[in-house]
């Protein structure tokens, strides 16, 4: 069977795929083949508007107020106690992390001096700039730039106790890879949610919610999906000023 | 409190997600307003029944908001990413209940309730033009290609299922489910020149 066989016979059941109708083992195996056929990739990235697009021509309902009002109950409940959580055992996001990142464990120390190292070393190839400006809440109004020795340049604009890391210059990742930040807190490492990409001219952003006591902030590539600790080394490390 | 609601409503809904991974409620609360309407539409359109609905919308987003489980940009929008997730888990509803009836409903929609909305926004102003012209594409579909994708996307069956409630070659089906899908991402395509 020729390269253009094989194309044909799997083109035939992408649609199928793409509405969830292929039974598991089929879709498994075409999953196999799309990892080495840009065609057919290119076929589903046409195809997904259309997919994305169904529920959209649903007739409308009204959720019923309790539903919203439950969500939220649960939502402030679990936020109240992940802020407990804070004072008692240093950070809620610490959770998401296995026990050995946690610095509990050997393997942890480990990693996080592995970690360390590699800060320091980015760190000494990279220029730093900082503005700081007023304090309007619990956290101070910052902005750091930071050449990274890769060409990467990085700025972390922190807004009361969130903030922001833009990049310039990013290269795209490997396929199936995308970006991850990790930010460093009182010596344990931990993944920011949200994973990015960077556009077509180089620039990436994402948002990092709690920036409090954190003193490093790492980027790296890692698979889609993210990883729960980082997997290759940083392409961005950056000191955040406290 | 009310400062945060604000500066959350400004955010797009990319921006929004690394909150509501650190547990921010009010950015939860943004997503949900949002989206919690096409979410429970969603549900109601696949498993039929408003108490079913209101259970599979209230799993799905507490699963976003619990779980740690991770937007990924690459794979689409906030939206289609938070609504695949309602799909899931309203088929697995339809799965685990006996007989996994289908959801058909290609002539009932009138039976369904339309009511008018709290308040549109531009953005939902363009999302329900964008629902009229995927509306007018499914219904400038062939009935059969519009049935096969609604059984597969709405009712959760497989091919092969397909295939045999509609005794029709297995390869039919998918081409029928192909052509349907040409067709409404050619109408779209053509609603955005």
């Amino acid at each position: 069977m020729t390269d253009a066989d094989r194309h044909q016979r799997w083109s035939e059941d992408l649609a199928a795929y793409m509405l969830g109708a292929l039974e598991p083992d089929e879709a498994v195996e075409l999953e196999r083949h799309l990892q080495d056929c840009e065609r057919c990739r290119g076929e589903m990235r046409w195809l997904d508007p259309a997919v994305h697009s169904l529920p959209e021509a649903v007739e409308r309902q009204q959720p019923p107020a309790r539903l919203r009002e439950s969500l939220m109950a649960q939502a402030r409940a679990d936020a109240r106690r992940a802020g407990s959580g804070t004072a008692e055992a240093g950070g809620p996001r610490r959770s998401l992390l296995p026990t050995w990142l946690r610095g509990g464990g050997s393997r942890g120390l480990r990693f996080a001096a592995g970690f360390a190292v590699l800060a320091l070393v980015v760190a000494a190839a990279a220029g730093y700039e900082i503005g700081r400006g007023g304090s309007g809440g619990g956290g101070a109004d910052s902005t750091v730039v930071s050449r990274q020795a890769n060409g990467v340049t990085a700025k972390m604009v922190r807004e009361g106790d969130g903030g922001t890391l833009r990049l310039v210059n990013v290269q795209q990742p490997p396929p199936g890879k995308v970006l991850e930040a990790w930010v460093r807190r009182e010596g344990t490492v931990e993944p920011v949610p949200a994973l990015f990409v960077p556009d077509r001219g180089g620039r990436a952003a994402t948002t990092i919610a709690d920036m409090r006591g954190v003193d490093t902030v790492m980027v790296t590539e890692e698979p889609r999906g993210g990883s729960e600790a980082p997997t290759s080394e940083p392409i961005v490390t950056m000191s955040v000023p406290q | 409190m009310a400062v945060r609601r604000e500066r959350a409503e400004r955010l797009a809904d990319e921006e929004l997600m690394p909150l509501v991974g650190g547990k921010d409620p009010e950015a939860f609360e943004v997503l949900y307003d949002r989206h919690g309407g096409v979410a429970y539409s969603l549900a109601y359109r696949i498993v039929g029944e408003r108490t079913a609905a209101e259970e599979v919308t209230q799993e799905a987003f507490i699963s976003v908001w619990r779980s740690g489980a991770r937007f990924d940009p690459t794979r689409g929008s906030v939206r289609s990413w938070l609504l695949s997730v309602v799909r899931n888990r309203a088929i697995d509803f339809l799965r685990s209940k006996a007989g996994k009836a289908p959801k058909l409903a290609f002539d009932d929609d009138s039976i369904l309730e339309q009511r008018p909305a709290v308040e549109m926004t531009e953005e939902e102003a363009m999302r329900r033009e964008t629902a009229q012209e995927v509306q007018g594409a499914l219904g400038k579909l062939p009935g059969e290609q519009s049935k096969v994708i609604q059984l597969a996307y709405f009712g959760g069956f497989s091919h092969s299922e397909i295939a045999e409630i509609l005794n029709l070659p297995m390869g039919t089906v998918k081409g029928r489910m192909r052509l349907g899908l040409e067709k409404i991402r050619g109408e779209l395509a053509e609603g955005l020149a």
